[in-house]
């Protein structure tokens, strides 16, 4: 019976549904009564222009690589309980021709988010646009290049769709005095392979649970295509800051039709060291170690997905010197292991974080 | 199926305007302009870089402190980007701003 409802309500849900639950959601938001709702900001929050800049060269099997890019992150706090926020991403990736001559390349363009975010309570915040698939945590929290220990992408990052086009419910609360619960739940709704705007229709989710004690933190993902062969993927991640040494320790698993694999990074930072305090504080070690197996696509799809065309294994090491806030200096070596051809990664470079305020900064 | 998936947007959507809607107006929350003591603001201080250090340190390095009213708009920020609960926001606005 319920089936033969739900199969009805469907079948007029462009004439009946859609404009009554429009309304609902409309009135809903807007009720007077949630006017009275305060500011979570003592200041009154203004617009920023924040974002990353960087310079590097990748030396992969010893063809050198010079990668500039700019990341401008755009953020328009509006009221007490809206954000806009964007993020685009200019990169120039320019290599020199293997007969020789002069370096050349393309300018990639992508809009990684453009989104509209209510906090709507202390559990919920809702948001619309285009935004960063919540897969596990690099994608969202690791990516930018100041963030990131090491230059280099982990091999399973492709396996995800790095943005999506819909909408999301997200939100991060305490079960307790010991526990955090975090969240996202979202529908991306459009497909789009235009170069800039790539997303996918999709659903999925992640939940993770934060230890503020031990300060670890666990999470599973999942996401559901809902186009082409509508495959599942699931991911699992791990993060741990142990109180006593200033290490951070990062991990990432994810498994789907394209392939599976995982990720472990640590990063070491010379805080606690006796002698030469005022330089070695500035210094962080950091380290990667990351296996790929390939899944069911061939390797041409893989490679176009920028997935490793066969089984790969991946060791890296790398060293960032912090030059002041917001500016580091990073240099690494890696070693790939494929049954496509072992070779060796060098990267070197160096990453910059700036904040512009939009606004006057003085007290409201 | 296209159905389907505009029902599933909606439904959820219809969650989030019912979650609006039940949240209760709050009163004064930690971080409007209010006079501490003296211990009372060295105590939130702690607290708040406790927060920061468990929080933030997990992902990035401590910032320099920035004017009041950029950090309102950066801990806004991270608070959905990294699902920072509504405590520990406050606490780390605080602890950043004085």
């Amino acid at each position: 019976m319920s089936y033969f409802w739900i199969k009805a309500g469907l079948r007029r849900w462009p004439r009946v549904v859609l404009p009554a639950s429009a309304g609902l959601f409309l009135l809903l938001c807007f009720t007077p009564g949630l006017a009275a709702c305060q500011s979570s900001d003592g200041e009154k929050a203004i617009p920023i222009l924040t974002g990353t800049a960087g310079y590097f060269n990748f030396v992969t099997a010893g063809q050198n690589q010079v990668d500039a890019q700019i990341n401008p992150v755009l953020l328009v706090p509006l009221g007490d309980r809206w954000l806009v926020e964007s993020r685009a991403e200019f990169e120039g990736a320019f290599q020199r021709p293997p007969d020789g001559g002069s370096y050349g390349g393309m300018v990639s363009k992508n809009l990684d988010y453009l989104q509209a975010d209510y906090i709507a309570n202390t559990y919920l915040t809702v948001t619309m646009g285009r935004f960063l698939t919540p897969f596990g945590i690099f994608n969202e929290r690791l990516y930018p290049i100041w963030i990131r220990s090491l230059q280099q992408d982990p091999l399973i990052l492709p396996l995800s769709a790095e943005s999506s086009d819909g909408m999301m419910l997200r939100g991060g609360f305490p079960v307790n005095a010991k526990v955090n619960l975090n969240y996202a739940a979202y529908v991306s709704a459009v497909s789009s392979g235009h170069n800039n705007l790539e997303s996918d229709r999709n659903v999925g989710g992640r939940m993770g649970i934060f230890l503020p004690g031990p300060r670890v933190e666990v999470g599973a993902s999942w996401q559901k295509l809902l186009q082409d062969e509508r495959t599942h993927s699931f991911g699992f991640h791990f993060a741990w800051q142990p109180m006593r040494f200033p290490l951070n320790i990062h991990s990432e698993y994810a498994r789907s039709n394209q392939g599976s694999g995982y990720w472990i990074d640590g990063a070491y930072r010379l805080s606690q060291v006796l002698f030469w305090q005022k330089a070695l504080r500035r210094l962080e070690f950091a380290g990667r170690a990351e296996q790929f197996f390939n899944g069911q696509i061939s390797s041409d799809e893989a490679q176009a997905l920028g997935l490793p065309a066969a089984n790969t294994r991946e060791g890296e090491f790398g060293l960032n010197y912090y030059l002041h806030d917001g500016l580091k200096a990073v240099a690494s070596y890696g070693r790939q292991f494929s049954s496509a051809g072992n070779l060796n990664l060098w990267t070197v470079g160096i990453a910059y974080r700036f904040a512009v305020p939009l606004g006057r900064v003085g007290s409201q | 199926m296209k159905y389907k998936s505009l029902a599933i947007i909606w439904l959820l959507a219809l969650i989030s305007a019912i979650g609006v809607a039940s949240s209760a107006p709050r009163t004064r929350r930690a971080t409007e302009p209010a006079v501490y003591s003296s211990a009372e603001a060295d105590a939130m201080r702690l607290e708040g870089e406790k927060r920061f250090r468990a929080n933030c340190n997990r992902c990035h390095a401590a910032p320099h402190k920035f004017p009041p009213r950029m950090m309102a708009t950066i801990v806004r920020h991270m608070r959905v980007r990294a699902t920072i609960t509504d405590d520990d926001m406050r606490y780390i606005l605080y602890y950043m701003t004085q």
